[in-house]
């Protein structure tokens, strides 16, 4: 009988719940994807497999939930990724694993498996990509390598679908393993293990004290800490010394040896590779040749980089327009359906430029910002951007940076958000940090319609050059807060680059276009809460107290305005109204411009107004400012999840400070030349 | 001699330095101290190294520290 996981499964009438590992690149996305098809949900902002994954299948009656885990290579505590998919199994107990293993690529993946097992998890075994495996003239002999290793194997081709129904076959005849103690490190260093295992099973320690123990013994920073607190302290450290002793002094390089030996023995069983005496270059070594070439990578990437962008525009914005028209085509049609009924005027603007405006001023940037995320994952799938950070490298060590920021800062210019989350792929946390505090300063898609607007008001003749300007200004400030912030709170060492290049495969369009359309999803959603709320919020704010003229200076919003307006003067832009539309930029900073058309009476007279209030050199330091100013509400609450109150915090207040003084700076030189 | 000098071609893996986490990484990612590893992209700059159907790009910085001997029959 299946063991039912939990009270709510059980209300939801789940029967079993089953994890998803394996390592990065070996097709694990793919066979979750064939799995559950589009019965899954993201929890939260997806960095490709980063954030945890869910879904669910039903097979032959049996209601099955799925949990795609992080792809790791173990299950050390030097990644984040490694740390959540080992916690997951650790805490939330899934019934068992499915391993997802590149068949051509077994040694490797089998080091994985093995540390699953010492975690004493159940494992059901998936010999995936076995395609290109067989066209390698690597042969496995399934029968044998499930006999040897106690567990299930199924043979897949994921991103053909084929296998899948095996496997699903095979999960629900699931039958668990139970705890086998592995055999390879030897009699005397496993009763040495044992005799750990005694100590430790007496401190309360939330994982199974076999893979505590070896954890130990590895020198795993986490758990060397266990010793600390153990109730024999002294016993376990002799026991680490006897270790120590038996390994000829480095316990960690033995355990890892006798993993890979055993691993080698086995394939010896099982598996017949005819080998060619040299290693083979494969098609795609010969395209890395090329693609990382020291002349050629670089500006290659920059030739990518520049024609993502292009695309962006140029597809996108034509889209855009259509979607602006119609917009405003039903804004216009509403308003004069509503005033025949004779609804009042006010009602008729919170109809026509709070809820048709607001929403229709966030739908606008959706063909952008879904070209953006689909180049995005059509780089990620093809294998390039794994390049792209190695290629980078170099260039990033001499700013202070790892070559993997350089990923999440391209990500920016789409939306911060993700791009935060995909700093996860950095292993050191000083480097994470420092990159996470630096993206906002990538100008996102958000900030692209203040620009629009006030260039095309003040600077129409060199309006495309003033907008690059702003993302130029943008990067260069986050080179030099990069280097400041270096210096000052992430002295040392740039971690080195050690990263999987996956062999490039042609894209699969339907993995493609289920990641962009997620992450494009996401933003949908945001627009849909956040700036729909802002919305009402500042139509409520104007309209208050009854009486008053809506958004006049006597109504909250213009108290409120007026209290911050003086600090903005030396910025040239010291009355309320932009004060009001900065606060509430905070919430999303597309809602600054919606802001600025409802304080100044509607999106048709907001180009006359503007020039009464703004010169261009006001208008240029307005630009700056909302640039800079402050990571908007999503990207702060990202911040936190993932450096910390503190951190993000500090993100507020050095972005405030920092955009002021820009605001100001630019403003007042540009008097002089404007 | 270190990676950072090497030239396309097989070596053999004879230490590994830097931090332990980069250590256990590129443990954990199969290349062990011994290995036979095939150098892809030779330096200046990033290095690419091959074992087996793995290929693993190494930043200047560690390529630094990654020491290799070249293989017999090598150059």
């Amino acid at each position: 009988m299946w063991f039912l996981k939990g009270e709510i499964d059980e209300m939801e009438g789940i029967n079993m719940v089953i994890a998803v590992g394996g390592n990065p690149n070996s097709g694990k996305t793919t066979i979750f994807n064939a799995l559950t098809g589009s019965k899954q949900h993201t929890g939260n902002w997806p960095g490709v497999t980063v954030e945890k994954k869910e879904g669910e299948f039903t097979y032959k009656g049996i209601r099955i939930k799925v949990i795609d885990l992080p792809g790791t290579y173990s299950l050390s505590s030097y990644s984040i990724d490694e740390k959540i998919a080992r916690d997951y199994l650790v805490k939330e107990k899934p019934d068992f694993v499915v391993v997802v293993a590149d068949a051509s690529n077994l040694e490797r993946n089998l080091h994985l498996f093995l540390q699953l097992k010492e975690l004493g998890q159940d494992i059901l075994l998936v010999l995936n990509m076995s395609d290109i495996a067989k066209s390698k003239g690597i042969r496995i002999n399934r029968k044998k390598l499930s006999q040897i290793l106690g567990i299930p194997i199924v043979e897949t081709i994921g991103n053909r679908g084929k296998g899948i129904d095996k496997l699903k076959e095979a999960i629900t005849n699931f039958v668990p393993q139970g705890i086998t103690t592995p055999g390879y490190f030897g009699r005397k260093f496993i009763s040495l293990i044992e005799k750990m295992v005694d100590i430790l099973r007496e401190d309360s320690i939330l994982y199974p004290p076999y893979f505590v123990a070896i954890k130990i013994l590895e020198e795993d920073p986490e758990f060397i800490k266990i010793i600390e607190t153990s109730h024999s302290k002294e016993k376990l450290m002799n026991l680490i010394i006897g270790a120590e002793k038996l390994s000829n002094g480095d316990t960690s390089t033995f355990i890892a040896e006798k993993r890979f030996g055993y691993i080698h023995g086995v394939f010896e069983e099982c598996i017949e590779k005819r080998i060619t005496v040299k290693e083979r270059i494969y098609l795609s070594d010969r395209i890395d040749k090329v693609v990382t070439n020291r002349f050629i990578g670089i500006p290659l990437f920059f030739f990518l980089l520049w024609l993502t962008f292009e695309a962006v525009f140029k597809l996108g914005n034509p889209v855009a327009g259509w979607i602006s028209d119609y917009f405003s085509w039903t804004a216009s049609h509403i308003s004069l359906f509503l005033s025949a009924h004779n609804v009042s005027p006010i009602s008729i603007s919170f109809v026509k430029d709070g809820i048709i405006g607001g929403i229709g001023s966030i739908l606008v940037f959706l063909p952008n910002i879904f070209i953006l995320f689909f180049i995005i994952a059509l780089f990620e799938d093809t294998g390039y951007m794994a390049r792209a950070a190695f290629v980078m490298d170099k260039i990033m060590h001499s700013l202070g940076l790892h070559g993997k920021s350089f990923i999440p800062m391209v990500m920016g210019f789409g939306c911060n958000v993700p791009a935060i989350m995909a700093t996860r792929a950095l292993e050191s946390k000083k480097d994470r940090i420092l990159t996470i505090l630096i993206n906002p300063l990538m100008s996102c898609s958000a900030r692209l319609p203040i620009y629009i607007l006030f260039a095309g008001i003040f600077f129409a003749k060199y309006q495309g050059m003033v907008i690059f300007s702003l993302y130029f200004l943008g990067i260069l400030l986050a080179v030099l807060v990069a280097r400041v912030f270096k210096a000052i709170f992430f002295k040392g060492e740039v971690a080195p680059l050690v990263m999987e290049l996956p062999p490039y495969h042609l894209p699969v369009f339907r993995n493609i276009l289920l990641i962009s359309w997620e992450r494009t999803k996401m933003f949908l959603k945001r627009a849909g809460t956040i700036i729909f709320g802002a919305v009402i919020l500042i139509w409520i704010l104007s309209s208050l107290p009854i009486g008053v003229d809506y958004a006049s200076p006597n109504s909250i919003i213009g108290h409120i305005g007026r209290i911050f307006a003086p600090i903005f003067r030396p910025a040239g832009f010291g009355f309320y109204q932009a004060s009001v539309a900065l606060i509430f930029g905070i919430l999303a900073k597309e809602v600054v411009v919606g802001t600025l058309g409802t304080l100044f009476g509607g999106a048709a007279h907001l180009g006359t107004a503007l020039q009464n209030y703004f010169n261009p050199a006001s208008a240029y330091a307005f630009m700056v400012m909302s640039l800079i100013y402050i990571p908007c509400i999503a990207s702060i609450a990202v911040i936190k999840k993932e450096a910390g109150t503190k951190w993000a915090l500090f993100a507020v207040s050095y972005s405030l400070t920092l955009g002021w003084t820009m605001a100001v700076i630019f403003y007042q030189i540009g008097r002089l030349f404007l | 001699m270190p990676l950072s000098l090497a030239h396309p071609g097989e070596y053999i893996v004879t230490g590994i330095g830097g931090k332990r986490g980069m250590f256990v990484r590129l443990q954990s990612m199969g290349i062990l101290i011994g290995d036979t590893i095939n150098v892809i992209k030779p330096p200046p700059g990033p290095v690419i190294i091959a074992k087996g159907e793995i290929r693993i790009g190494i930043g200047v910085g560690m390529a630094n520290r990654i020491y290799v001997v070249p293989k017999r029959g090598n150059r």
